[in-house]
């Protein structure tokens, strides 16, 4: 019986279906949809202990945001009459509306939390070397994207959350130097925050941000490919080659000349054995398919047992206390908080200094990290290569002072921004002055 | 330069045959493409310009409050236009209530103003005690209306120490 139907189906689905691993291997080279897979995936590359899967899940975190979020757009309307009720319509008039919502809501800060800790992964392996570093760029690039789209996407909803985080958030960008004015005149389209900044926004969340990080998107996962796969092959083809690697002598493009200096060689894994590799359909589109499953179910998981915040509607004369950006910002509004230097007559800001110079130098130094890493070649491809250590030291050092902070901003701080040690009596704030 | 350049083989690019391309030809190459991208810039600015608003649907920024007799002497927070109104005996005088630091509203707790975004603190006159804020909370102009009403310009920033004092005021 289970034969038959499978017979069925393949003469309904299929015109032709792959024998064999060649003709799968064929069938990817030709689909459109598979191009971008490789024909043979090394067996280091799949696994898990190597990379989490930390890539594969922050693109299912992508889709699944995308899908969700168009699907929220049938609902929302960007007016600052009408913004806070369609939410409110969403959580009680649609039905799964709140569902929608709120694995959209936990998506979006489970990717902020999965691109740092993939980020994190590049790092600690060392896989950022050679033609790698531009690869390395690109996910900076999608770093900032993903905080730009959480930044945007609190907005939304307008409610006192949304309003007290952008006002603190333009009131950073006007501190920056000579363009401060300016910037914080483009974002808000006016001096005050108003339909405009919602509109502004709307558009930057649902259009501009997530077509510029599909774009990066695209490029980054067909970088990982013409690079020559995940730095995990490294220590494998390290070790079957005892002449060092010299350039592969294959094809090379120049992407629009965009890539001067360093081509874009397809790097074959030709060092690689049979042994070494399994072919890309079935394995490596069943693991993704499989890491695509398990991050739509822990995302829906995290709908179904909690709720997305949703304060009381925007109120420009009532600010809540005390007012916190969402964790993920946490650590930069304790930077603006505590970095104002007083220097005789002159007064640095600490919205310049911890919110502009402080996140800008460690995204450059972030950017520029490849070209100045020093390390030995023969570290690539390792976790915590002992010739590593003292870069890997201070990159967790930093994340470390991160998370204090974040930590600190989150359970310590009370009314009026002071710290409150754990146990110690908060005063109990009317939310209405 | 070998990385990018393109081999075109023993093809001849007609542009390049020295007999053909004359200075005559390579200036009207360079006006007719410049004059292409010029314009394909010109409206890329265009483009960028028209996020600069000319028109402001804002609340003026000169308005009026209520009448002087209705504050109460001391410190009177008016949520529609983030200002304290300060009232000692007939002087008036009118606080920005929006912090220098990040821009949350200041909150009058007695003695001093709080800032609940980043914990900074201002003394009565706006000084700055501790905290991130950088500057003193702003000062503005106070008047009284043709109709009676008390008016303030926030876009009129006035020093320290600034009272207006109603001439016909009903104790």
């Amino acid at each position: 019986m289970r034969e038959r139907l499978s017979k069925l189906w393949r003469t309904l689905a299929w015109s032709w279906s792959p024998a064999s691993e060649r003709e799968s291997s064929e069938a990817i080279v030709k689909n459109f949809w598979l191009h971008w897979f490789p024909v043979k995936v090394a067996r280091a590359s799949m696994d898990f202990n190597y990379s989490f899967w930390l890539g594969t899940a922050s693109a299912a975190l992508l889709a699944i945001l995308t899908i969700t979020g168009v699907m929220l757009m049938f609902f929302y309307v960007p007016s600052t009459e009408r913004a806070y009720g369609s939410i409110k319509d969403l959580e009680y008039a649609v039905s799964f509306g709140r569902l929608l919502r709120n694995q959209h809501r936990w998506a979006a800060e489970g990717m902020v939390a999965v691109v740092f800790i993939h980020m994190a992964r590049v790092f600690f392996t060392g896989a950022y070397r050679g033609p790698r570093a531009m690869n390395w760029l690109v996910g900076v690039a999608l770093l900032f994207a993903t905080l730009l789209l959480s930044f945007t996407g609190y907005l939304l909803p307008w409610d006192q959350l949304a309003y007290w985080a952008v006002t603190v958030g333009t009131g950073i960008a006007r501190q920056a130097p000579i363009v401060g004015n300016t910037l914080a005149l483009i974002l808000l389209g006016g001096n005050q925050i108003g339909q405009q900044t919602l509109l502004r926004f709307y558009v930057m969340h649902v259009f501009f941000l997530p077509v510029f990080a599909w774009i990066l998107f695209g490029y980054h996962m067909w970088r990982v490919r013409k690079d020559g796969g995940l730095a995990a092959i490294e220590p494998l083809r390290n070790a079957r080659t005892s002449t060092p690697r010299e350039t592969p002598a294959a094809k090379s493009y120049s992407l629009f000349g965009v890539t001067v200096g360093t081509s874009v060689a397809v790097r074959s894994s030709m060092q690689l054995e049979e042994r070494d590799q399994v072919a890309a359909s079935p394995n490596l589109i069943r693991r993704m398919m499989l890491v695509f499953l398990i991050v739509f179910n822990a995302t829906l998981a995290a709908a179904l047992l909690f709720n997305a915040p949703l304060e009381g509607p925007a109120n420009p004369a009532v600010t809540p206390n005390p007012a916190k950006a969402p964790w993920y910002f946490v650590w930069l509004q304790e930077l603006v908080a505590s970095t104002t230097i007083h220097l005789g007559p002159y007064t640095v800001s600490g919205a310049l200094l911890g919110g502009i110079l402080v996140p800008g130098i460690l995204l450059a130094i972030l950017a520029a990290w490849p070209f100045l890493d020093q390390s030995p070649r023969e570290a690539e491809g390792l976790w915590f290569a002992r010739n590593r250590n003292r870069q890997n030291l201070v990159f967790a050092a930093i994340t470390g002072a991160i998370i204090i902070l974040i930590f600190v901003g989150v359970f310590l701080r009370g009314p009026y921004w002071r710290l409150y040690w754990p146990g110690m009596p908060r005063p109990a704030m009317p939310t209405l002055m | 330069m070998s990385n990018l350049g393109h081999n075109y083989g023993t093809v001849r690019i007609q542009g390049d045959d020295p007999a053909v391309n004359t200075d005559r030809r390579r200036l009207l190459r360079i006006v007719g493409k410049g004059s292409v991208l010029a314009a394909f810039l010109a409206q890329l600015g265009a483009a960028g310009r028209a996020f600069f608003p000319n028109v402001l649907y804002e609340p003026p920024r000169k308005f009026n409050l209520k009448r002087p007799h209705d504050y109460p002497v001391g410190y009177t927070f008016d949520a529609a236009h983030r200002l304290y109104v300060i009232r000692n005996a007939n002087a008036f005088h009118v606080i920005s209530a929006i912090c220098t630091h990040l821009g949350c509203n200041v909150q009058w707790k007695g003695t001093e103003f709080d800032c609940p975004c980043h914990g900074s603190r201002f003394n009565p006159d706006g000084t700055v005690i501790s905290g991130p804020a950088p500057q003193p909370l702003s000062w503005f102009e106070a008047n009284e209306s043709p109709d009676g009403f008390l008016q303030v310009d926030t876009a009129e920033p006035v020093a320290r120490g600034f009272r207006f004092v109603p001439p016909n005021l009903k104790a």
